[in-house]
């Protein structure tokens, strides 16, 4: 009956990203067993920590239809200026908190331009992107800092699960509440469905959209943070082009680029693991490392082709039944 | 003897020196129902958007109720009891009932430092308002799952939910099913009867005459006519919109169908969609598809020009099968289509007047040097197709079609398919939201294609203007095709029973 | 009698400021402005290096032109750059390369080159138009894909050895006038010319106004994004070649540093991001104000760091600028 095959296809398409998951991970675990040791999957978390805290972030921006390509430098500023308090001394609290405040106030100067000047996202974040790493390059004056203090702080335990995994936990978690549960995340869903027709409900859209690209800066701190305390190094590269990492893990957890939809649990979460379990597992059976990029690559092309295909069907199961009786 | 809830008074605006609305005074009575009808450009939508909160009026008084009424924003507007619902729903089709409901002021609940909205409150606010409005939905059901009548009654409960005095609704029933338009009615009737005020502003005179308990008749942004409805009739109407009185509504018909068929439809069968579709169409001939909305007429429509696919049966356009999913090859052999919805389908809106006219034809300017078009071949083209369809335009080459009024837009599509001469033109609800005087012209262009020999299929749901057009007309239902009835069978009763025959959908 | 002038010349101030040719004035400006700083700037052999910057980076912009006018974005051509080059150099290379010392060498190459990037084209566009995929996931996977398809086929290493007719595109000259300049403004034209009188072109605009309805209309939707995607590609091929001339290797990672430049130039230049509007002029205006403005940082000797910023700042402000026109005219 063409309606039961239609529910299965219907089915397999909404939740394409767990599928596409399991497949992944089933297909790592029959290739290397050793891939299910539990030690391996914390480790896999631990990895995607700092990229999903910063997919997180963009997963806000997104849902209003913006877009902040600026994330890689906001990683790279403010892990390079908390590295440079440290290298000089100070407490890593207050390099840390030094380094917060920056992801903050760049997130600001970000929303400033795009609800103030009313200039485009994508040209206002790809231009800080560009001064942002600037700036992080003049700090670090393109030399490498070494900070093995910081490694300690990274992979120190809290009742046997590692430090980043908990960070990624709150971040999600908060996320997630704010997002479903706030009369402010419900905002961000709305303007992201109809920008104009927000407006006229009487919420204040220039304030939520300030505010969702601060808290986009302040996610890429904290992610720059964590990927400063798990490798100690704070390297030229720090970030780059990582905003396209950011981006895809969103993506595919089922965020849309339109605008209005998208979860950033499981949605985002499950998209970040799932590009870091990849790279893991890629590692796992020894592939060379230029394999990654093309395998990474690929799995995220499916997965946004999967998506295009849940698209139509959709579209095409929603035009009217008119002769349903008929079909039965 | 109710009393005056709403008063405008002299109310004067203007955009860029040209007046829209010149000293309108009306009056709205607590518990009644005001129609506002006139032409497109009349300033029907001014008003309301100054009356909503969307507009400031120029000069002139608002009142309500004791109050002088001057909403600095929609949501002053709403919250000082003014709802205005829209043509286009402004509801968020990503999130629940109940949160569209609470949009602008959710309750909260503090935990652990954060606000949360408190779920079950707005849960059961919303539940109670819908069923105020007999709507059988959850509060949690997501908006992009109701149809269009069912968006409609929720964006009713909230104007209730907001303590609502004056509901606004602007063209309310052009999405809506015969079924949902009747549950509409009745919620109004219900509504009036508690002591809310409405405004009814439609183009469908005949709903207005049946629904409303006063009328205002605007036309150039004047009252042109006001009074209860028992002070007018359907003709009285029309000659004040229009300011002149119209001897007919339809150009009589100046030459009859020749027998040459020029499109053969056979066995035409999409699983789900439509069955067994069967008809010719002859030179020259006005055939009218009639039914409810959902009847699969739109549908049937896209798989003869190509836009969906057909799985079996026939299409043979001037004796060839037509065999590709493809309008451009339509198009090629001598077919047009004006679609239902112009603004999506029918126009580039943001791009000039010419470059819409010119846009089908486009390889056909281009001929001499093959590629490259022959800009001026293709602009004095346009003109004169422009010409033909009498639009009213300043400038071609610099106005952008997002500025013409409703009817030349719908000029302007007529205009980019009379350029290509087709054959066979399929024309789908041709004169939805256009007013009277711009439908008359729609129809006298119809009249001349189809004397030139043009087969037409003409789409309504407007049975009196198939009725008044057409040379047969095929009724459908669920898909199929219920009946075919010539001109001199025409019985407006039967059409109108037939469409609703197989339609009992839940 | 004296209210004429000042109005006259704010008429003037309006028509600079609305016109169409406004970033070429915001350039002469510019350089206007930083010219006292910097004599050098305007030296004969300065002007002439920001005119061979510019070659490339304009044959890049000039196919992203084509892809923003249909609403879509092309971030793949940094690696149709480095993959083009690799593929290029490999077929080229006296070093063991495939057609080494043949005098075929040459043209096949360049043939090779052209190829690979109209190719990744066809397979953005037909995931764009077929798949119906979003362009900017595509075109970033795309990006993902061959630029580490690059490094993989050359292990990071870059190619040398070109045979000298291919380095000698990247500085000799017929006559008077240099082969870069040559090759660009023959693109440059066909581009204008395509885009502006032609059918395809014609298309491409009605398909960013509203793709349905062109479908509608009878435009083929499919094909003319597809070409619009191959010509973009093309182009980025182009500048590959202009850029491995210039730098006399095959590099996985030529180009990796300019999206930004393309982009802003492309966007400043104004062509819109939501598409339907866009003009090859534009964007040529655009490119010259982008290498004016590299060119010009280096010339008042900032650190490479400084410029990188000050390069955010300026873009950042020529997008205001534009912001700022738009609504003055939509206002009027």
């Amino acid at each position: 009956m063409t309606t039961r095959k239609g529910n299965i296809v219907l089915f397999v398409l909404n939740n394409a990203p767990l599928i596409l998951f399991a497949a992944v991970f089933g297909g790592f675990a029959t290739l290397s067993p050793k891939f299910l040791a539990v030690e391996n999957l914390v480790n896999i978390l631990v990895q995607s920590a700092s990229i999903g805290i910063v997919a997180t972030g963009m997963t806000f921006v997104l849902l209003t239809a913006g877009i902040d390509l600026s994330v890689g430098s906001i990683m790279f500023l403010s892990a390079a200026a908390a590295g440079k308090l440290i290298a000089g001394g100070q407490p890593v609290s207050l390099a840390f908190a030094v380094a917060i405040a920056i992801g903050v106030g760049y997130g600001a100067i970000n929303a400033f331009f795009i609800t103030r000047l009313k200039i485009l996202p994508f040209i206002v974040t790809l231009s800080t992107q560009f001064a942002g790493r600037g700036l992080s390059l003049l700090i670090t004056q393109t030399r490498a800092m070494n900070l093995p203090r910081l490694v300690e702080v990274g992979s120190s335990k809290i009742l046997r699960i590692p430090v980043p995994v908990w960070w990624f936990g709150a971040v999600v978690v908060f996320a997630h509440v704010v997002l479903m549960k706030t009369a402010f995340g419900r905002h961000i869903y709305a303007i992201g469905n109809d920008a104009e027709g927000a407006k006229k409900a009487g919420i204040n859209t220039t304030r939520v959209v300030f505010l969702v690209y601060v808290v986009s800066g302040l996610c890429a701190a904290i992610g720059g943070l964590v990927y400063l305390s798990r490798l100690g190094l704070v390297s030229p590269k720090l970030g780059l082009q990582r905003e396209f990492a950011a981006i895809a893990a969103a993506v595919l957890g089922g965020t849309s680029l339109f605008g209005g939809r998208g979860k950033v649990f499981p949605g985002t979460f499950l998209g970040a693991v799932l590009i870091q379990t990849v790279e893991s597992g890629l590692v796992f059976i020894k592939a060379s490392e230029y394999v990654y990029p093309l395998v990474t690559s690929f799995v995220i092309f499916f997965a946004v082709f999967v998506d295009s295909v849940r698209h139509v069907k959709l579209q095409q199961l929603k035009r009217r039944r008119i002769r349903v009786a008929a079909t039965g | 003897m109710s009393d005056t809830i709403l008063e405008c008074r002299n109310v004067t605006k203007s955009f860029f020196g040209v007046p829209v609305l010149r000293n309108v005074s009306l009056t709205l009575k607590a518990g009644r129902v005001l129609g506002i009808v006139g032409e497109n450009g009349a300033g029907k939508s001014t008003l309301m958007n100054i009356l909503g909160g969307v507009l400031r009026a120029d000069s002139g008084s608002v009142r309500l109720g004791e109050r002088d009424h001057a909403p600095q924003n929609p949501a002053e507007a709403f919250r000082e009891g003014i709802a205005f619902i829209h043509q286009e729903l402004n509801l968020f089709t990503n999130l629940s009932v109940a949160e569209n409901m609470f949009i602008a002021a959710f309750p909260k609940m503090r935990i652990v430092g954060l606000p949360l909205i408190r779920r079950r409150a707005i849960r059961e606010k919303t539940q109670a308002l819908l069923a105020s409005v007999d709507l059988h939905v959850s509060a949690e059901a997501l908006v992009e799952d109701l149809s269009p009548g069912e968006r409609q009654m929720v964006e009713i409960a909230k104007a209730l939910g907001a303590d609502a005095r004056i509901i606004i609704l602007d063209e309310p029933t052009t999405s809506l099913s015969s079924r949902e338009t009747q549950r509409l009615f009745g919620i109004i009737h219900r509504l009036r009867g508690q002591g809310i005020s409405m405004i009814y502003i439609s183009h469908n005179l005949g709903d207005v005459l049946r629904l409303c308990d006063d009328i205002l008749i605007l036309r150039d942004g004047r009252v042109v006519g006001e009074g209860p409805k028992e002070e007018f009739t359907l003709e009285r109407m029309i000659s004040l919109m229009v300011g002149r009185s119209m001897d007919q509504l339809y150009p009589s018909r100046s030459a009859r169908p020749s027998g040459e068929i020029v499109l053969e439809v056979k066995s035409l069968s999409q699983p789900g969609i439509v069955e067994n579709i069967t008809f010719q169409l002859h030179k020259g001939e006005i055939l009218g598809i009639s039914g409810l909305m959902g009847s699969g007429r739109t549908e049937l429509a896209r798989i003869l020009f190509g836009l969906d696919a057909f799985e079996h049966g026939e299409i043979l356009l001037n004796g060839e099968p037509l065999t590709r999913c493809s309008p451009h090859e339509r198009i090629h052999r001598g077919m047009a289509f004006l679609t239902e919805d112009r603004r999506a389908e029918g126009l580039l809106i943001n791009a000039s007047v010419e470059d819409n006219i010119a846009l089908v034809s486009l390889p056909s300017f281009a001929r001499a040097l093959p590629g490259l078009v022959n800009r001026p071949e293709m602009l004095r083209a346009a003109g004169r197709a422009a010409k033909a369809v009498r639009l009213q335009c300043s400038s071609l080459s610099r106005q952008t079609a997002k500025t013409l009024s409703g009817g030349n837009q719908q000029k302007v599509v007529l205009a980019k398919w009379l350029l290509e001469k087709p054959s066979v033109f399929v024309l789908d609800e041709p004169t939805r939201g256009i007013d009277v005087g711009a439908k008359f012209e729609v129809y006298r262009i119809m009249d001349e294609l189809a004397a030139k020999g043009v087969g037409i299929v003409f789409i309504s749901s407007e049975i009196e203007e198939l009725m008044g057009m057409c040379d047969r007309i095929l009724v459908m239902a669920y898909g199929e095709i219920r009946r075919c009835m010539a001109r001199t069978q025409f019985d407006k009763e039967k059409i109108f029973r037939d469409a609703l025959m197989e339609n009992q959908l839940p | 009698m004296t209210s004429s002038v000042p109005v006259r010349s704010r008429a003037v101030w309006r028509r600079l400021l609305f016109s169409e040719h406004f970033v070429l004035y915001l350039s002469v400006l510019y350089f206007l402005a930083v010219w006292p700083f910097a004599p050098r700037l305007a030296s004969p052999r300065n002007l002439l290096d920001i005119f061979s910057n510019m070659l490339p980076l304009l044959s890049v912009a000039i196919g992203q032109t084509f892809v923003l006018v249909t609403a879509g974005i092309d971030l793949s051509v940094t690696s149709i750059i480095a993959l083009s080059s690799v593929f290029g150099a490999s077929v080229m290379t006296s070093d063991g390369g495939l057609l080494s010392g043949s005098i075929l060498a040459v043209p096949a190459g360049i043939a090779v080159m052209l190829a690979t990037g109209v190719a990744i084209g066809l397979l953005n566009g037909t995931a764009i138009a077929r798949l119906r995929m979003p362009p900017f996931m595509v075109t970033l996977t795309t990006m993902m894909f061959f630029s580490g398809f690059a490094v993989w086929l050359t292990g990071s290493q870059k190619i040398s050895g070109l045979p000298r007719a291919f380095v000698g595109l990247g500085v000799g000259s017929v006559g008077f006038i240099p082969y870069p300049f040559l090759i660009a403004a023959v693109l440059a034209t066909a581009a204008h010319v395509t885009l502006s009188r032609t059918v395809v072109g014609r298309w491409i605009y009605a398909i960013g106004h509203n793709a349905r309805a062109a479908r509608v209309s009878g435009v083929p939707v499919n094909r003319t994004v597809v070409f619009a995607y191959a010509a973009s590609g093309f182009c980025a091929a182009v500048a590959s070649v202009l850029y491995t001339a210039r730098l006399e290797t095959g590099d996985p990672v030529l180009g990796q540093r300019i999206l930004l430049d393309i982009i802003a130039a492309v966007v400043i230049g104004g062509t819109s991001l939501f598409g339907g509007k866009g003009k090859v002029l534009w964007t040529v205006f655009g490119v010259l104000f982008i290498t004016l403005i590299d060119n010009s940082l280096i010339m008042l000797e900032f650190s490479h760091f400084t410029i990188m910023i000050v390069k955010g700042a300026v873009i950042l402000f020529a997008a205001l600028m534009d912001a700022l026109r738009n609504r003055l005219l939509a206002a009027q």
